[in-house]
């Protein structure tokens, strides 16, 4: 008899050993080269705060990048296109409310989610920037260097967001959402300036806009993980 | 809508209805401004109307929510109404006309001017050692309408301060935090410092906070300079007294190194003190000894050992040597004539071996050859190993046959030589007086000899004064004070001795030193007590030069002695008496 329960309880003890052990082992972490290494760990609240760094920074540049391009090929009476906030930006999946209040009262989830598919719907039309870019003669390099900084920073970031929703939301990405650009070359030439100049000004218009909405997003995250209070009641 | 207008040739723009400006606080809500213009009768409330737009939805034209009662021409959006990121469209109609003045398009955040940053203060960081400059921190706090916690606005902030009353206003750099430092403030000098702020990536600030007062009072601190130069004062005068301390104490090695010696001039092998006490025999012995000294000498004139000097034929040549001419020889086929070679010994080595001519030669020369004898001390020869002085060199002292000269040449007269008889105590030296019948070329001897103690200095080649002088030490006088001499038992020979060799003929009473045995002396003309050495025979013995029997030829001496010696008493030649020699 007591042969029998020693033995149950082995048994018990290895199944649970096994189970503990299928949770505690750490996940397969490969580096750039494919090789298993061991998987370094971060915080949440660190990760957030690199996103949002991440998100400060690519809007910073974002807005040199458009005084680059407007002090250099864009004649002054257009500057009032910039107050304007760009005459079309392409169109979102969903809309972004833009008061105040109907943004605090988005939730964590529409916010992370927000941010995922505004860093993605940028990808493609950045590297398309990138190449007219440099079909001009007389591009700055620090404009050039900008963007293509711009484009890999916004990788990163998807990368962060995705981890966070994981994290933060305990839902995988089940399939990196596609994004079908409206961005279409205008047709129409006009005369006295060329057309190219003003849509890939509209274009860095467009993406400094969302680079803000990214950072107000993420800051607003980042207010309700630390006090919930202060930044939904106002 | 724009009038140009001339009045007194100045053109006035005037304008119709406008906007003067849209402005947000806080980036939730928003106002507009607009002005009627010269347009006067539109300035009545309700002529003029603002309809907006948003561009997002492409929705129609909706009047102005709001009209402020309280400011005129105002518009005011409130929250509901507010949505950034979204185009607004603003127009200035009159409805009652239907027509649109102005328009505008815009986005919210691109007309935010955030309100200025409140509770400005400052802290001293530091003041600088010399009290003349300070170091504030300068802080604040963002608006209070601007939602900065939510992240809403990120704020950037700017300071600008200046001396007071001053017109130009220094900026800083863009501070995200709500601190920053200024360095570099002057004491005793009121500063006013203000901030102000605007949202990140946009280029609108907003207005300056109030103004606050820095003022540090200067410390009064002169007595930190007085110990510094007093320090210096004190650090200098000690660095000068080390040095000079230094200086003494090392006197030395400092001497040495700025005045290096120069160094005395050293032969190798030879010790300094050879040569200041005199020891030239043993000198001259190194140095013959010494091989590298020889071929030096013939590296220098190679032509020296070719030099010889052949006597034996003196027709051929015009010159004679100097030896020649020294002893007078006539070049008429005299064949007693020194044979002196120049050889190798450059007049060291030659010293101890002249050649020694023929003895037939020596025979011619010398008169009265009365035989040999072994104890005749006529040359002493020195080895190259000469003792001092001092010691008597007994034991070296040769004998040479002496031969007399049968002719006696008129040179042989000549006196070359004062024969150093005593010295007197005042110092002066006392020559003895030569022979009487002949020319005045001796010396008249001192009858003490003994008592004379010779302290020359010489070489090995010199024996002996002092060794010649011992020989007739003991002898007693000759007969005859006037003749002043001491012969030899066995010979007749007198003559200076070549070199200062001394011959003395000495007598049989005393003859303690040198000679073994002496023979009584015959009858023999007198001999002075030194001679002239004529000759070296092939036996390397001298042959002096004899005392002349005839009236002798007084050719001009150059050393004008007595020729007469009056009673002399012990030797000693007063000055008076000295009077009366000299002639």
């Amino acid at each position: 008899m007591n042969r029998v329960k020693v033995l149950q309880a082995w048994l018990w003890c290895v199944s649970l050993w096994s189970c503990w052990l299928s949770h505690a082992i750490p996940l397969d972490c490969k580096d750039e080269t494919g090789s298993l290494i061991q998987c370094t760990s971060i915080s949440q609240e660190k990760l957030l705060d690199r996103v949002i760094q991440h998100a400060e920074l690519i809007y910073r540049v974002s807005e040199e990048s458009c005084t680059l391009f407007e002090d250099m090929f864009v004649p002054y009476p257009l500057h009032a296109l910039r107050n304007q906030g760009g005459t079309v930006c392409h169109t979102k999946p969903f809309p972004i409310p833009g008061s105040k209040t109907e943004i605090q009262q988005i939730s964590d989830k529409w916010l992370l989610h927000s941010v995922l598919m505004l860093v993605q719907s940028w990808m493609e039309p950045l590297i398309y920037l990138q190449t007219t870019l440099n079909r001009y003669d007389d591009a700055p390099d620090a404009l050039l260097n900008k963007t293509k900084w711009v484009s890999d920073k916004l990788l990163s970031l998807e990368q962060g967001v995705v981890v966070l929703i994981r994290k933060m939301l305990d839902e995988g990405i089940l399939t990196p959402s596609v994004f079908e650009h409206t961005l279409t070359p205008y047709d129409e030439p006009s005369p006295e300036i060329p057309e190219s100049v003003l849509r890939d000004y509209n274009l860095l218009i467009c993406f400094k806009k969302d680079a803000h909405k990214m950072e107000t997003f993420l800051k607003l995250l980042k207010c309700r993980q630390s006090n919930k209070l202060s930044c939904l009641s106002y | 809508m724009y009038l140009s207008v001339y009045v007194n040739n100045n053109i006035y723009k005037l304008r119709g209805p406008h906007f003067t400006g849209c402005r947000s606080r806080e980036q939730e809500t928003f106002r507009c401004w607009w002005s009627a213009g010269i347009f006067q009768n539109l300035t009545e409330p309700g002529a003029l109307r603002v309809f907006y737009q948003t561009k997002n939805f492409l929705s129609e034209w909706q009047e102005c929510p709001d009209y402020t009662r309280t400011v005129k021409n105002e518009c005011y959006f409130n929250k509901t109404f507010t949505q950034i990121w979204t185009s607004y469209c603003i127009q200035l109609r009159s409805v009652r006309e239907n027509i649109t003045y102005d328009e505008a398009c815009f986005t919210v955040e691109n007309i935010v001017h955030p309100d200025p940053p409140i509770g400005l203060n400052w802290t001293l960081l530091n003041v600088s050692r010399s009290g003349l400059h300070f170091d504030v921190l300068v802080r604040w706090a963002p608006p209070p309408s601007a939602d900065v916690q939510m992240g809403w606005m990120s704020l950037v902030y700017q300071v600008q301060y200046r001396v007071r009353n001053n017109s130009h206003w220094e900026m800083l750099d863009l501070e995200s935090g709500t601190q920053q430092s200024i360095y570099g403030l002057h004491t005793d000098k009121e500063y006013e410092v203000r901030v102000r702020c605007k949202m990140s990536a946009f280029d609108n600030f907003g207005e300056f906070s109030d103004s606050i007062i820095v003022h540090v009072a200067q410390i009064p601190s002169k007595e930190s300079t007085f110990p510094t130069t007093l320090v210096l004062i004190f650090g200098v005068i000690g660095v000068v007294i080390l040095l000079v301390l230094l200086i003494f104490s090392q006197q030395q090695r400092l001497m040495v190194i700025f005045l290096p010696p120069i160094p005395a001039p050293k032969i190798k092998g030879i010790d300094p003190e050879l040569l200041k006490n005199g020891k030239l025999d043993q000198l001259n012995s190194l140095l013959s000894s010494q091989d590298m000294y020889k071929p030096d000498f013939y590296h220098e004139d190679p032509w020296v050992e070719f030099i010889q000097l052949d006597l034996d034929d003196p027709a051929e040549k015009n010159e004679s040597s100097d030896t020649q001419h020294l002893l007078g020889v006539s070049r008429s086929g005299s064949s007693h004539v020194l044979n002196f070679k120049s050889d190798d010994d450059s007049g060291r080595a030659s010293c101890y071996d002249p050649e020694i001519p023929n003895p037939e030669d020596l025979a011619s020369l010398l008169p009265g050859h009365s035989g040999r004898g072994d104890n005749h001390p006529l040359v002493s020869r020195s080895s190259s190993s000469i003792p001092d002085l001092g010691v008597q060199q007994t034991s070296e002292v040769e004998e040479t046959p002496i031969q007399t000269q049968p002719a006696v040449p008129s040179w042989v007269n000549m006196d070359f030589y004062a024969q150093v008889s005593d010295f007197t105590p005042a110092g002066g030296v006392v020559l003895s007086p030569g022979q009487l019948n002949s020319c005045p070329e001796k010396k008249k001897e001192e009858e003490n000899e003994k008592k004379i103690q010779f302290q020359l200095v010489s070489d090995g080649a010199y024996t002996s004064e002092n060794t010649a002088r011992q020989l007739s030490a003991s002898v007693p006088p000759s007969p005859g004070p006037e003749q002043g001499y001491q012969t030899f038992p066995t010979q007749a020979v007198e003559g200076n001795l070549w070199n200062g060799e001394y011959l003395v003929s000495t007598s049989d009473s005393q003859t303690p030193y040198l000679l073994p045995e002496a023979p009584p002396a015959p009858i023999l003309p007198p001999v002075s007590d030194y001679t002239v050495v004529q000759e070296v025979d092939a036996q390397h013995s001298l042959l002096l030069n004899p005392p002349s029997s005839q009236p002798a030829i007084c050719p001009h001496s150059p050393n004008k002695h007595l020729p007469a010696m009056p009673t002399m008493p012990m030797g000693y030649l007063t000055p008076d008496l000295l009077g009366n020699l000299t002639p």
